[in-house]
């Protein structure tokens, strides 16, 4: 590889220069750092929407609660879920992308750098805007992160805030197709030499089928808001059902999509740590790389199942398609429940989450088929069910995947280790929480509690049910208290150099970043670390075959 | 197309592929009918998707498929920033009120001479 560097790569070239320092950071063009950045902002509003949920368990965990009154909670669970959604988890999906896909494919940096900058700071202020909301005199918008018309209008939502939502997540979601267009070009053609298609790790397939997501279905979220915006403009747009109706296609035509924009990036981070601490190869990489694009493309053709208690959609048509959506589904969970069987096991921290991705993402999966069915789905719509499902699939499933990615990617993108016990305490933590605060969900819902009431009376028989909620979500706050401190320590301990250095690649891993530096140099591969020969998905693996070196290679290439 | 032509245009294969697909699922969809929103949504997805493959396609043809050779700008570019929040004051000026483009315009304008007399970020 070689990489053509400016005429003058101590000089600026002629060029004024802007400071170093925090603002070189902010005005990076070094994808690491955009990906850092990406990946660190949405980590600080995990938090807290974290913080919007304890509230909303707190509200809730007495029948006839009084803790938020009923604007506020609106508030908080409409900030949370589009916090959550549009501001933490799509965002460190692409931001893990920006980071590892470059380095994975051997290329020293993204394709169009600049605008993948852009993309960021899009994102950050729309983030700001939406949450600024908070600050205006009615608050911030309180209609739910789909927010339909006519409840979304002018007249049912006169606050300034609503205003506000709209422009940040237009400004969130335009910074994340700019980042995703980035990431989906260096995959297509920024590859390394010996880098085919068909040697891609598993992630990189992951961010392929992500990105083309993000380019086929996040505009409709843009259009939209447009027609949101333009409704609050003149209310006689929404007085007709076609564009009430037309909303809610709009909508969910990104709406849907985006679940699996949030799920592949982390899936595949699984995939890549099952494979890594079962000493083996990823099982079935082939099916599972065209599984990931054909379940892409049937996830573009269910949206419709949002929308089957409105009477308006083609519902035998969004229930088939639903429900074909198990076969890909199926295909990737025989690879990774493949690749673990049989394999010589580790089980540090990325391996916990990644072993209890699989089937607390299963229950997540099954229900949504459940809820795939229009005769399943006329009982449980708008109710509690469907909060347990999304749930599993996005914190149970998603979030544990990403877990599993922070732990197992931190030593590369910092160069020390994140500590065992804590991380261990966090992981034990977080699947008591989970299942205690989501499990309880199903129950509640199936039983007739709505989803988005501030409240509810003594005799409808919710109590007890919330109350094992609410106390699961005092354990998910203790857990992620955990990850903070982790976190925040060994960085601590990592400043003033007590922390033992991790190596180039303290896992035996298989694919191209654990071949450079930890952390990687700007250009990621530089003379004395550069891009070793790609002979398959797993390139380290089959170096250390080559040369008899690491336990996992001796075990992958047998007696 | 042989095995290695067909190799060679794999991420032009892909991407035009999965647009296909989706326009398959569009013509079941056909079939068991829906509103003509739909149809305008979900096509134009597709054209978009075909269009993003032809340019996939033409970088593949005018350049290898595996680079050895690279171009990467090694400072930052300290124009972004500016432009976005130009961009955030063009959003809140629909908020606010159009006042606020006055802010923005210069701001943008600002962005646009920076990165035309190419100021860069000097990264640590």
């Amino acid at each position: 590889m070689t990489v053509a560097p400016p005429a003058d790569k101590e000089g600026t070239g002629g060029r004024p220069v802007a400071p170093s320092g925090w603002l070189g950071w902010a005005a990076s063009t070094d994808h690491k750092r955009i990906g850092l950045l990406t990946v660190a902002t949405s980590l600080v509003l995990l938090l807290l929407m974290g913080v919007l949920a304890l509230l909303m368990r707190g509200q809730l965990a007495q029948p006839d609660g009084h803790f938020l009154d009923p604007l506020t909670y609106n508030q908080v669970f409409t900030i949370h879920g589009s916090g959550m959604i549009y501001m933490v988890m799509t965002p460190f999906a692409i931001g893990m992308g920006v980071y590892l896909v470059p380095l994975q494919i051997g290329a020293p940096g993204i394709a169009a750098p600049r605008l993948t900058l852009l993309g960021y700071w899009l994102y950050v202020l729309g983030a700001v805007m939406m949450l600024s909301g908070f600050a205006t005199p009615n608050g911030a918008h309180a209609d739910g992160w789909f927010s339909y018309p006519p409840m979304a209008d002018k007249e049912h939502s006169p606050s300034i805030g609503s205003d506000l939502w709209i422009g940040g997540v237009m400004l969130a979601t335009t910074g994340v197709i700019i980042m995703g267009w980035a990431v989906l070009w260096t995959v297509l053609r920024r590859r390394a030499r010996g880098m085919t298609m068909l040697r891609l790790p598993v992630f990189c397939w992951s961010m392929i089928a992500t990105c083309l997501m993000v380019i086929g279905a996040f505009p409709a979220l843009l259009a939209a808001l447009t027609l949101l915006a333009v409704g609050r403009a003149d209310a006689s747009v929404f007085a007709s059902n076609v564009w009430n109706i037309g909303y809610q296609h709009l909508f969910w035509f990104y709406g849907h999509p985006v679940v699996y924009v949030m799920f592949f990036p982390f899936l595949a981070a699984v995939a890549e740590v099952l494979a890594v601490f079962s000493g083996r190869r990823f099982f079935g990489y082939k099916g599972t790389a065209l599984s990931l694009l054909v379940f892409a493309a049937i996830s573009m053709s269910v949206w419709g199942h949002h929308m089957f208690a409105t009477g308006q959609a083609t519902n035998d048509y969004y229930s088939l398609t639903s429900i074909t959506l198990l076969v890909p589904a199926g295909v990737e969970y025989f690879g990774m429940v493949g690749t673990v069987l049989g394999g010589r096991l580790r089980f540090p921290v990325p391996m916990l989450f990644a072993l209890a991705f699989i089937p607390q993402f299963l229950i997540g999966g099954l229900t949504g088929i459940m809820i795939g069915t229009p005769v399943i789905d006329y009982h449980v719509t708008d109710s509690y069910f469907i909060v347990a499902h999304l749930h599993y699939v996005l914190f149970a499933g998603s979030a544990f995947g990403l877990f599993a990615a922070v732990y197992y990617w931190f030593p590369k993108v910092t160069g020390v280790m994140l500590g065992e016990r804590l991380g261990r305490l966090h992981f034990w933590l977080l699947v008591i929480g989970t299942n205690l605060t989501f499990l309880p969900m199903f129950a509640l819902g199936y039983l007739g509690m709505p989803r988005r009431v501030a409240t509810y009376a003594t005799f409808d028989g919710f109590a007890w049910l919330n109350l094992l909620a609410s106390v699961g979500a005092g354990v998910l706050a203790l857990a992620m208290t955990a990850f903070t401190v982790n976190v925040l320590w060994t960085l601590r301990k990592a400043s003033l150099g007590r922390c033992e250095p991790a190596g180039d690649n303290p896992w035996d891993a298989h694919t191209l970043e654990w071949a450079t530096t930890s952390p990687p140099p700007r250009l990621n591969f530089v003379p004395g670390r550069t891009v070793p020969p790609v002979t398959s998905f797993a390139p380290l693996l089959d170096l250390g075959q080559r040369e008899g070196g690491t336990p996992a290679a001796k075990e992958a290439s047998g007696p | 197309m042989n095995r290695d032509g067909l190799k060679r245009q794999l991420p032009y294969v892909v991407v035009a592929g999965w647009g296909a697909l989706n326009g398959v699922l569009l013509a079941v969809l056909g079939i068991y009918g829906e509103s003509s929103l739909v149809f305008w949504l979900w096509g134009g997805v597709v054209v978009l998707l075909e269009l993003a493959a032809l340019a996939v396609l033409a970088s593949s043809r005018s350049g290898p498929d595996q680079q050895v050779r690279y171009r990467v700008p090694y400072r930052g570019a300290a124009a972004v920033p500016p432009a976005a929040f130009g961009c955030a004051l063009v959003a809140l000026a629909f908020v606010y009120g159009l006042w606020l483009l006055a802010l923005a315009v210069p701001l943008l304008a600002v962005a646009i001479a920076m990165a035309v007399h190419g100021t860069a970020a000097e990264e640590d």
